[in-house]
């Protein structure tokens, strides 16, 4: 029934035995311990302040969008930081490791990591950065923002919303189990073919990646829908599509890239896991196999998905440099056309990710002309924004500087990307560290668009602003500490030298990787402060004001800081693209409602938290090949879904006199976050 | 063409205590790579036109019109017909010219007949070698010559090389810096590069496409010689080198033996077809395990299968 499937198996326990534990391996036992000791003061905190209640009424079983996106911030920025913890460990091997003769330690060849461990190193570097930091960061963002924007009570389908988040919860708790039951595949993020056939890679570690990428992956695609139905249905009266923000436009445009790219990735890994669990041969070497087949499948969602991740942060710096610009977006016309046009484009360009596979001249010729017209919108939001400051009133708070740090690498990244675009140089750089240190600085334009995100909208999810000293020194050393880890990476690609090395064979390019590893020590800097910034804040915790930095444009500046539960205690009418510019603009912003409606919300669920975790036993059981556990959770996620359809409890209702007596006591109240934990969870059924 | 090679000089500023020599890329030793670098710079230099003016802006505008500086302050100035125009206009008026030479570009660097090597170098007759990307060596294959190596590959100065490749398990990148465009070695399938070497030297080639656990050490020699050289090298191969047949070529493969610091081999070639072999070898679903202690940290693929 399993073909090719090597060492031992039992019915009862599948793959799994003592020997898949590493207890062996220093490095992981040594992680297993910091994450067993983290865990167990998590949960002992939460049981030693009686918080489990109040864990799973208020956070566990939500549907609330705001504490989904900030739950999907979490899990974003606790992955960016073992994404990270991996970049470490795969530069401090380059450095250590001279070549076949040199000394190794703890039992490697040569550095201090053998090939598998390394190769699984860069694997899950690739897999966590982008399937488990940035897609979480940006869907949280989108969850926290796009409601608020749109004066909406919740996204379109709350309990939806939170399967999303479980679903990606649970994938990320896969690729953390890896760590410390079996390995996780050493195949790239990408899962080369056939490397990550059964043939190459008989073990356990390309299922925890495939099962991984596929709930995660599950749940994006949901997370979409929603956002779509969101956008296009949930906006309040006056929001016509001209009045709607720019963050929105190119929220709408990514989720559309996410409906229509994710499917098929499913499908291309649904085939691998055919071949690796019936032994079909879709993407084998031999057999009538493609493995062609498989990269141009993998590209065509990756492609589009870079620009899945690239366009929130576009909107994310429509957003900020208005605000701080004090001055009002310009040319936001051509700015949603400028989002779409990267959103079409961005799907026919996928084959300039292998040029070198022996494409004939005019297949190169055409995906580099394709990928190059993608830079001409790129060009225009840069335009935009740059004229969106120019005759405004700028001030350098720490949002304002990441978005124009975030500029200054879109250039750099563009230009370089531009180059690889061309596949004359792309035949000189292809699967080079210069390729590494392009797309780096693509994704710490998004990573500037993230930490500017975080300051600008902190107050409004949490009612106080960070430390904005400490914010500033974070930034800096932060930018310090990339040029100094990405610029001699360029360096070393025109040097010649290949990604996914564990050693690099000219020992004269030694002094480059030491100024990486500079770098990298200035980002532990780094890090040191963006923690002491949350720390300071929040032992200081200052209330913020409504329109928190005084010149926000958008709608969400409107409500109260931090945003009660129901958003808005009147669904708002819209009169202006920049609703909250508008009302000051007439004095009208800090108006209050002097009536209010009953309001309809929608009821706690425990059932997506459910499965969530059905989900993960289901991918660990599939991992392990335990065929009764398989069976067993499919049957209960059949279950649960089919018992869930039959649910008729259709929300509560607030009635008016509750929300006026809510709204009086935030007036009067100097902190506002009991009025959140007051939120009925499913009381007051219809 | 070679003008942009002291542009070239110029650009590792930031180049901490490495030698310029190191950046192989800027040292083009063929007509191929010169085609390459060529448009490299050409295209870079297109590009800074525009990027450098938006550089200048990103850095001036925000301190021309912070709010310190009481400067022209238009807060509702929100589109100007001209500026979007331009805006649109100008990156069309760059990519477009980029587009046309990057066509131009790559159909002159066809692998399978670069029209970049009509007329260049000495005029010998081409040099047809077979590549066979292993786990994790190069087998190289003259089948003219009838002779094989491993991890060395020696060509005539100035003559044409014709490269047919495969590979045996996985998919590697052929690449020699300086010299060939990387172009990748598929098993079951036959790709083809070409170059030529304008003269005498040593060049390091490597994989780019990640295979499994030994790609690091997959260098291979490439030496340029002249031509009385080359012959007297193939002369000394058939001579004295120990021969090369299918089984000898999967034992000598195999990827128990990681070649540690790519040592070289050199064979007489006993079967001709042995690239062909190779690759009805791979459509046939050939495998080559991987031994558990290279590629797999907890021994899940020990020695009894599954079900005996």
């Amino acid at each position: 029934m399993q073909p090719d499937l090597q060492g031992p198996w039992s019915p009862l326990l599948g793959r799994l035995s003592l020997a898949a534990i590493p207890y062996d391996n220093p490095i992981l036992v040594g992680t297993f311990l910091v994450v067993s000791v983290v865990a167990l003061a998590l949960v002992g905190a939460v049981f030693y302040f009686g918080k489990l209640g109040y864990l799973w009424r208020n956070w566990l079983t939500t549907v609330d969008h705001k504490k989904i996106g900030v739950m999907y911030i979490i899990l974003g920025l606790v992955m960016l930081l073992r994404g990270f913890f991996d970049g470490v460990m795969m530069r401090t091997q380059q450095l250590l490791a001279d070549g076949p003769d040199s000394a190794g330690y703890m039992g490697a060849a040569h550095g201090y990591l053998p090939p598998h461990h390394f190769d699984q190193i860069y694997t899950a570097h690739g897999t966590l950065m982008l399937f488990f930091a940035a897609t979480p960061l940006v869907a949280g963002f989108g969850n926290i923002i796009i409601p608020l924007q749109l004066g909406a009570r919740d996204m379109a389908f709350p309990y939806l919303n939170a399967v999303s988040f479980w679903l990606t919860f649970a994938a990320a708790m896969l690729c953390m189990v890896s760590l410390f039951v079996g390995e996780f595949s050493n195949a790239t993020w990408v899962g080369l073919m056939p490397l990550s056939e059964m043939s190459s890679n008989p073990g356990v570690g390309v299922d925890y990646w495939m099962w991984a990428f596929q709930i995660s992956s599950l749940g994006t695609t949901f997370n979409s829908i929603n956002m779509i139905a969101t956008i296009v249905k949930m906006r309040a009266p006056g929001l016509t599509w001209f009045r709607l923000t720019p963050y929105c436009w190119s929220s709408l445009a990514t989720n559309i890239i996410g409906l229509t790219a994710f499917p098929v990735v499913t499908v291309a890994l649904t085939l691998l896991g055919f071949d690796r669990y019936f032994g079909t041969h879709f993407f084998t070497a031999g057999y009538g196999g493609n493995f062609m087949l498989y990269i141009n499948l993998f590209w065509i969602w990756g492609h589009p998905e870079v620009y899945f991740l690239m366009l929130p942060a576009f909107g994310l710096f429509s957003e900020i440099v208005p605000t701080f610009s004090n001055k009002t977006l310009f040319g936001y016309p051509t700015m949603v056309a400028a989002s779409f046009s990267i959103a079409g484009i961005g799907w026919v360009v996928w084959a300039h990710h292998f040029f070198t596979m022996g494409m004939g001249p005019n297949l190169n010729g055409y995906f580099s002309a394709a990928t190059m017209i993608v830079g001409i919108p790129t060009g225009v939001k840069a335009f935009n924004w740059l004229f969106t400051m120019y005759r405004g009133k700028i001030t350098f708070t720490s949002p304002m500087l990441w978005a124009m740090t975030g500029i200054v690498l879109l250039l750099i990244g563009g230009l370089t990307g531009m180059m690889l675009s061309a596949s004359v140089v792309d035949y000189t750089v292809h699967d080079s560290l210069f390729v590494v240190a392009h797309f780096h600085c693509m994704v710490l334009v998004i990573g500037s668009a993230l930490f500017a995100a975080t300051i600008y909208w902190w107050p409004k999810v949490f009612g106080f602003k960070l430390d904005e000293k400490n914010a500033q020194i974070f930034f800096w050393v932060f930018v310090i500490a990339s040029l100094l880890v990405f610029v001699p990476m360029f360096e070393l690609g025109l040097a010649g030298v290949t990604r996914r090395l564990d050693y690099i064979y000219n020992a004269a390019l030694k002094p480059l990787l030491w100024v990486t590893e500079v770098g990298i020590i200035l980002y532990f800097v780094s890090l040191y402060y963006f923690v002491k910034m949350l720390v300071v804040s929040l032992l200081r915790r200052e209330p913020a004001a409504a329109d928190s930095w005084g010149t926000g444009r958008s709608l969400e500046w409107l409500t109260h800081t931090p945003v009660p539960f129901y958003n808005f205690a009147v669904t708002p009418e819209i009169h202006s693209r920049e609703e909250a510019a508008w009302r000051r603009d007439r004095g009208l912003d800090t108006a209050r409602p002097t009536e209010y409606v009953d309001i309809h919300m929608p009821s706690n669920t425990g059932v997506p938290f459910v499965l969530g975790v059905l989900s993960f036993v289901w991918g660990f059981a599939l991992i392990w090949r335990i065929d009764w556990l398989v069976e067993i959770t499919t049957l209960a996620m059949v279950v649960t879904v089919i018992l869930r359809a039959f649910d008729k409890n259709e929300g509560y209702v607030i009635p008016a006199a509750q929300i006026a007596r809510y709204e009086a006591k935030i007036a009067t109240a100097s902190v506002v976050a009991d009025v959140a934990d007051e939120a009925p969870a499913g009381a007051l059924e219809v | 063409m070679r003008i942009w090679r002291n542009l070239g000089l110029l650009a590792p500023l930031a180049l901490a205590g490495c030698s310029v020599h190191d950046l192989r890329l800027f040292f083009p030793a063929g007509p191929m790579a010169d085609v390459e670098f060529h448009y490299t710079w050409l295209m870079v230099v297109t590009m800074l036109i525009v990027i450098v003016p938006t550089l200048v802006m990103t850095i001036v505008f925000p301190l021309r019109y912070h709010h310190s500086r009481n400067a022209k302050y238009t807060p509702n100035w929100d589109f100007s017909a001209v500026i979007e125009v331009l805006a649109w206009g100008i990156p069309l008026a760059i990519v477009l010219p980029l587009c046309y030479m990057t066509i131009k570009a790559v159909n002159a660097l066809d692998p399978w007949n670069p029209p970049a090597l009509a007329g260049q170098g000495s005029g010998g007759a081409p040099v047809n070698v077979e590549v066979v990307a292993t786990d994790w060596q190069w087998v190289f294959i003259y089948p003219d010559q009838k002779i094989a190596t491993i991890d060395e590959l020696v060509v005539p100065a100035g003559r044409r090389v014709n490269l047919t490749m495969t590979a045996t398990s996985n998919m590697n990148g052929f690449y020699i810096p300086q010299v060939a465009p990387m172009v990748d070695a598929m098993p079951a399938m036959q790709s083809k590069d070409a170059f030529i070497i304008d003269k005498p030297g040593q060049f390091t080639g490597f994989s780019t496409d990640f295979s499994g656990a030994g790609f690091s050490w997959m260098q291979f020699q490439t030496k340029a010689v002249t031509d009385a050289g080359f012959a007297a090298w193939v002369q000394g191969v058939q001579a004295g080198a120990p021969a090369l047949d299918y089984p000898t070529f999967t034992a000598k493969i195999a990827p128990a033996q990681v070649n540690y610091g790519a040592k070289i081999s050199e064979f007489t070639l006993a079967d001709p077809k042995l690239f062909d072999e190779v690759m009805a070898a791979a459509m046939m679903g050939k495998v080559y395990p991987v031994p558990p202690a290279l590629d797999d940290s907890v021994n899940l693929a020990a020695a009894t299968p599954a079900g005996q």
